[in-house]
């Protein structure tokens, strides 16, 4: 579906995009997750033909941007950062002038936008003006219309910015709904998003790729330890880290916060191929059931995205002095 | 052609759907109004529109920017242009689309002055000829569209309406000042080639009543060179 090979664009000296090669494919959301900065926004606006790679190629089902920009373009619904919309059109009326600036044909109009309008759930805003709309509304007008040709790819850029809790879920649950017909290319920095959202992630920093993967691949390649929560009576705690202290596999323990006469405690462990997260999570509840102490809680504290995150972009040379600076 | 045609209509219908738009028609059609009450309505007068004709050409200098100043302008500023250039629309379809919405707009604008013709005929002995009626409207029309490319260009280099307004209007005030101080001051080699050139002359030929085709052919093709640069401009910016 999505070919981006080696792509980078300079802005005179400034080098922004390095080198970003990966493939994406129908049914895929993929998520381009960095800093501020990081090269996102312009590895999109490169991807959407709003302006050519400096260097690298791009293709989508085959066709280039560069050589075939039209018939490539047909191709792509693009959301960009903040959605821009005429706020004097009517949310119908902008979505049928963009019908036809795709070359729908009039047939098959009214149907398109139905269906735009029914899975952004705008139906009842339809008939109002753009400018009266909320800017949850607003961006689900810039979702439909990128979604209105049945894209084979949808490039959406941050649209989860700038929403509330409740619009962040629906928002989610319409770009996975979307992910059934089309390849799902989304940029964030919001990290839960991206857990939550994408299948794959793209961990770019510096115009940089640093990581590809899914999120439970890439909490195991860059985020390898893992960790167990253990809730002890405040009275046994310091018997208990002792103890579990000396389980096997266990790297350390913290001591956390302290509420209502119970303490948490966290014990980090070496994960090993001979000694999975439940095996450790046994061998730490015997440790505890040796000395009598009976957790109220005992769960495995899984790496979350964020901790790869920053785990990648510690990394020596993950962020280069010219852009630091 | 079609991604044209839906450029330009929404365009069109934009101007309908602002305050701005109707207060630029408000504004031309009160002014034209006071040339048309103030100078062609005085009793005892030859019933004809010609002081009408000059007076709205004049008024046509700022109302044009005014039209066009936000053809490309607002779009880089709000940032639909963005989804705009991704399409698939090629550069100078989205260019001509929103020209002609422009030139509809324009067109229109002059539509209701048309009552004028009509106020003379009723009030005078002879009726306005239709000859000079369609010259003295091409003598609007046909500059209208020049002015109208020219603002078009200004609004696809920059992204503030103001300034798009103030370089068109001071682009077509620069041509006007040429046109007329070229005959005094030009060498004498020089004066066929900027006769030629003047569209100060070639008005005032339309006021007149002469339908004169190399006019036409003339005020359409020096329209069309500030088209291919504003199409310049926008592939210039995709080229980043």
């Amino acid at each position: 579906m999505l070919d981006v090979r080696d792509i980078h664009k300079w802005y005179g000296p400034f080098h922004a995009v390095r080198g970003v090669s990966f493939a994406a494919r129908r049914g895929e959301v993929v998520g381009l997750l960095g800093p501020n900065g990081a090269g996102k926004t312009t590895s999109i606006r490169m991807i959407t033909g709003v302006f050519p790679p400096s260097r690298g190629s791009i293709t989508i089902d085959g066709l280039s941007i560069q050589t075939d920009p039209e018939a490539s373009r047909r191709r792509i619904g693009y959301l960009p950062e903040s959605a821009p919309l005429y706020p004097e059109m009517s949310v119908t009326g902008y979505l049928s002038y963009r019908a036809r600036l795709f070359g729908v044909p009039a047939a098959d109009r009214p149907g398109a936008i139905e269906r735009a309008l029914s899975l952004t759930s705008l139906e009842e805003v339809r008939r109002k003006r753009i400018s009266a709309l909320s800017k949850g509304f607003r961006q689900r007008v810039g979702l439909a219309a990128a979604a209105l040709h049945r894209p084979g790819l949808l490039v959406l850029d941050e649209p989860a910015n700038g929403l509330d809790p409740t619009q962040i879920r629906q928002m989610r649950e319409t770009i996975r709904s979307l992910a059934n017909d089309s390849c799902v290319l989304l940029s964030s920095h919001i990290l839960s998003e991206v857990e939550l959202t994408c299948d794959r992630v793209i961990v770019i920093a510096a115009g940089r790729v640093l990581a590809d993967g899914t999120p439970a691949e890439l909490r195991e390649r860059h985020a390898p330890e893992s960790a167990i929560q253990i809730e002890v009576a405040e009275s046994e705690a310091t018997a208990a880290t002792i103890a579990v202290r000396s389980a096997p596999g266990v790297a350390g323990v913290e001591s956390g916060k302290s509420e209502n006469g119970w303490r948490l405690l966290r014990a980090r462990l070496r994960t090993t191929k001979e000694a999975s997260v439940p095996e450790q999570l046994a061998a730490v509840a015997r440790s505890l059931h040796d000395i009598g102490v009976v957790p109220r809680m005992l769960a495995p504290d899984a790496p979350g995205l964020e901790r790869v995150f920053h785990s990648l972009l510690e990394s020596p040379g993950a962020i280069d002095t010219e852009r630091a600076a | 052609m079609s991604a044209t045609l839906t450029i330009a209509r929404r365009e069109l219908s934009s101007y309908f759907r602002l305050p701005v738009g109707w207060f630029t028609i408000a504004l031309f059609l009160f002014l034209c109004g006071c040339v048309f009450g103030l100078v062609v309505l005085a009793p005892g007068r030859v019933a004809s529109l010609r002081a009408f004709f000059g007076g709205a050409g004049w008024i046509l200098l700022p109302v044009v920017p005014a039209i066009s100043m936000r053809l490309f302008s607002e779009e880089m500023r709000s940032g639909t242009i963005e989804p705009l250039i991704t399409s698939p629309a090629r550069e100078f379809s989205i260019v001509l689309g929103k020209f002609f919405g422009a030139g509809a707009m324009l067109a229109l604008m002059l539509l209701p002055t048309l009552l004028y013709a009509g106020v003379l005929a009723r009030v005078s002995a002879r009726p306005p000829e239709a000859g000079q009626l369609i010259a003295g409207y091409l003598s609007l029309l046909l500059p209208g569209i020049f002015y109208l490319s020219i603002g078009t260009l200004c609004s696809a280099l920059t992204n503030n309406q103001t300034l798009a307004f103030l370089a068109t209007l001071f682009v077509l005030l620069a041509l006007m000042l040429a046109s007329a101080l070229a005959p005094a001051i030009a060498p004498a080699f020089l004066q066929p080639a900027l006769a030629w050139i003047s569209f100060d002359s070639r008005i005032q030929d339309f006021a007149k009543g002469i339908i004169d085709l190399r006019h036409v052919v003339f005020f359409l093709a020096a329209s069309v060179l500030p088209i291919l640069l504003a199409g310049t401009a926008l592939r210039a910016r995709r080229l980043g």
